[in-house]
């Protein structure tokens, strides 16, 4: 089998399934785990499900000289082994965060080892089957496991974000191999964040988030010692979002940000809760102590009288919070995904998908 | 990196400072934008734990260097 080149890509050829996986080794297309062979044929199914032009641009990172075609997202999500149709989803993932506010080149080069969290939205959870029950962050579906992979193999590939070169992680988290989750719509009687974030209910959207790696909560499976104990977590030293070096605010000497937090479990259990509910609870109860930060050197300077109860905020404004109901729905569990940097540094970003 | 390289191929002297361990990054970016003789200054990493007085040292040390590179020396 032969792969031709589109534009600029690269042909190889091979002779059986090992060889090609091998090639794709030696190319240096892997993420570390064996890629789908992208021929022609099938970079070109892809293409053509979308219904895109193939030298569409989907954005750029111009401090790498990169520009991303829907060819190249295209041929990456064939490697990550992804279905025709699961590609407007990474096509729409792609273009948020090539979105300038997302600011991709500080998550996906920063020693700070964010992945690009992606959460779909919309119709089109069920019809390409996305998981958003158990085991949310897990193994085991297709849909979730391709898609964040994809995005993952559109950075390293496409983008440079190439570990130990540009992309400076000092630890990473398993989320750069696959990051991606769908909100359980329609087993809660929140709004679902798409909504939240201006879209209407029946659009597919995907909203990418330059994220940390998710922090479990387990608690007694009531509201309140669910969101005591995730502001608890939320609120720990050693976050990006409680480290100094606040950029853009200067009035605030710490880098606040946005951040991600799941539900699972029972939705009866917040009847009583709305999402703005939740939001303002948690960004009251999001924070940390002036001498808290002193004693962590998150701030400089001694411990003076009232800094005890002097607290800092570490997330801008409630809508900075992004609630998602999602997980499976034997147990009260939660997490909590701070974001990589500040929110001046990477916001989230929701797209539509455009589904052919 | 990106910058200096940017401000000198805009005309202005620019003198880029960089940690050691940046090294592989700092020449593959200097690279991309055709410029892989852009002269760079590494200095031993971190400097983010450095206090003021052991950061004015660290840069008094450099400040040689810098000097030369932005006068053509």
């Amino acid at each position: 089998m032969t792969t031709t080149s589109f534009t600029d890509t690269t042909t190889a050829s091979w002779d059986d399934a090992l060889s090609a996986i091998e090639k794709g080794y030696e190319l240096g297309w892997s993420d570390g785990l064996p890629v789908v062979p992208p021929t022609t044929a099938r970079v070109a199914e892809f293409i053509g499900y979308a219904g895109r032009p193939p030298d569409e641009e989907l954005g750029e990172l111009p401090e790498r000289r990169r520009v991303i075609t829907v060819e190249k997202a295209a041929a990456n999500a064939v490697m990550a082994g992804c279905l025709p149709e699961y590609f407007p989803v990474v096509l729409a993932a792609t273009e948020a965060m090539l979105d300038p506010v997302f600011n991709l080149v500080g998550p996906s080069s920063s020693m700070g080892g964010a992945a690009v969290l992606c959460i779909v939205n919309g119709p089109v959870r069920d019809q390409i089957g996305l998981n958003s029950r158990n085991n949310l962050f897990g193994p085991g579906n297709r849909a979730n496991g391709t898609i964040g992979r994809s995005i993952r193999l559109i950075l390293m590939n496409a983008c440079a974000a190439i570990p130990g070169l540009f992309d400076r992680s000092v630890i990473g988290h398993p989320g750069k191999y696959t990051y991606c989750i769908a909100e359980a719509e329609g087993e809660t009687h929140w709004t679902p964040l798409h909504v939240d974030r201006g879209f209407d209910a029946g659009d597919s959207t995907v909203t990418v988030f330059a994220g940390e790696s998710p922090r479990q909560i387990r608690a007694v499976g009531r509201p309140e010692a669910i969101l005591y104990a995730m502001a608890d977590v939320a609120s720990s030293l050693g976050t990006s979002m409680s480290t100094s070096g606040s950029v853009g605010d200067v009035s605030v000497g710490i880098r606040q940000g946005q951040i991600v937090v799941t539900f699972a479990g029972n939705s009866g259990l917040w009847r009583d809760w709305t999402k703005d509910r939740v939001r303002e609870y948690l960004h009251a109860n999001i924070q940390r102590s002036v001498a808290d930060l002193k004693r962590g050197l998150v701030l400089r300077g001694d411990i003076e009288p009232g800094d005890e109860a002097a607290m800092v905020s570490l997330i801008p404004e409630p809508e900075d919070i992004l609630v998602v109901f999602a997980g499976g729905e034997e147990s009260n569990m939660a997490s909590v995904i701070p974001s990589w940097g500040p929110k001046v540094g990477s916001t989230a970003v929701t797209k539509a998908i455009r589904i052919p | 990196m990106h910058d200096g390289i940017h401000v000198e191929q805009a005309g202005l002297p620019s003198a880029t400072i960089c940690t050691d361990r940046f090294i592989p990054t700092a020449r593959g970016m200097a690279k991309m934008w055709g410029a892989e003789d852009y002269p760079t200054i590494f200095t031993q990493h971190p400097i983010e734990n450095l206090d003021r007085p052991a950061l004015r040292e660290r840069a008094e040390g450099l400040a040689t260097e810098v000097a030369a590179i932005l006068t053509g020396g």
